[in-house]
């Protein structure tokens, strides 16, 4: 499972529609590119910079030939639009990643019961 | 003559390798290079062959990689790289009947694109040569992204300074 694990792209996503994109780990979901060509799959993560990997593809070139890829990664920079599927809620879901994200933020540091890195003061 | 002329004697990268893949063909737009060793280093992707000479691709101009494993696309499993750049493939008149694609870049198309093909001959490596290539990806992220606020450096997002 693949979370931005850096507090620069963690930044990054909290401030930008990119977690919502986060948050459709697992969904089917097409991304059309900058070139027209369009790749049907299933997300398996969306970076900060937008930056997408989908799983079992199925990829139309701008000739509008069909190949199956098992799985594509696109640059950010070549992403076009990302269709969101109809059944994402797209509210709860940026809320649901933003929560993700502040509890990792959390992990490390102040949480209560968590005390994995022993801290100076203590 | 029609010899690549943008392959050339170039050292294996030194450092920041994150996977090698010997006996891997390459393949550009359905042209086969021969056999030789992919690199998958942080700061490029580099083929060579045996003998020393070979080319490498700066990630910045790469718009997307993947693995094809549907052969009724293309004859063997491989590792698909799309560049955002042109490579010498004029006379490309021996349209070789390998491929589907011989786009013929109608040069209406603004982008310059070059399909590359890496064909290891031991398939099971193609995951972790897409991995590391995504990898590798993730740290050239777009200078010119037009959201250049991601100028985080000056502001507090510690973990600790809430």
């Amino acid at each position: 499972m693949e979370v931005s694990h850096s507090l620069k792209e963690r930044a990054i996503a909290e401030n930008s529609l990119v977690i919502l994109l986060q948050g459709l780990r697992g969904l089917l979901t097409t991304v059309e590119l900058r070139d027209e060509s369009a790749a049907t799959g299933l997300v398996t993560n969306v970076d900060a910079f937008m930056n997408v990997r989908l799983a079992q593809v199925t990829f139309t070139d701008r000739q509008g030939v069909v190949s199956h890829l098992d799985e594509l990664f696109v640059t950010g920079r070549n992403v076009r639009y990302v269709h969101i599927p109809q059944e994402v809620d797209i509210r709860a879901t940026i809320e649901q990643q933003l929560q993700l994200l502040q509890r990792l933020r959390s992990f490390g540091g102040r949480h209560r019961g968590r005390k994995e890195f022993p801290r100076s003061k203590h | 003559g029609g010899a690549m002329s943008f392959l050339k004697r170039i050292p294996p990268p030194a450092e920041g390798v994150r996977h090698r893949q010997p006996d891997t063909e390459a393949v550009l737009s359905g042209r086969s290079l021969g056999a030789g060793w992919l690199y998958i280093a942080e700061s490029r992707l580099s083929w060579l062959e045996n003998s020393g000479v070979g080319f490498s691709l700066d990630y910045p101009t790469i718009s997307l990689h993947a693995v094809s494993r549907d052969l009724s696309a293309y004859p063997s499993e491989h590792l698909y790289v799309m560049v955002n750049a042109k490579f010498e493939e004029e006379g490309t008149k021996e349209a070789p009947v390998t491929e589907e694609e011989e786009e013929e870049d109608s040069d209406d198309d603004a982008e310059p694109i070059a399909e590359f093909r890496f064909v290891p001959n031991d398939k099971s490596a193609l995951e972790a040569m897409f991995s590391a290539m995504c990898e590798c990806q993730a740290l050239h992220p777009d200078p010119d992204d037009e959201d250049s606020d991601n100028d985080y450096e000056g502001e507090e997002y510690d973990v600790e300074a809430r």
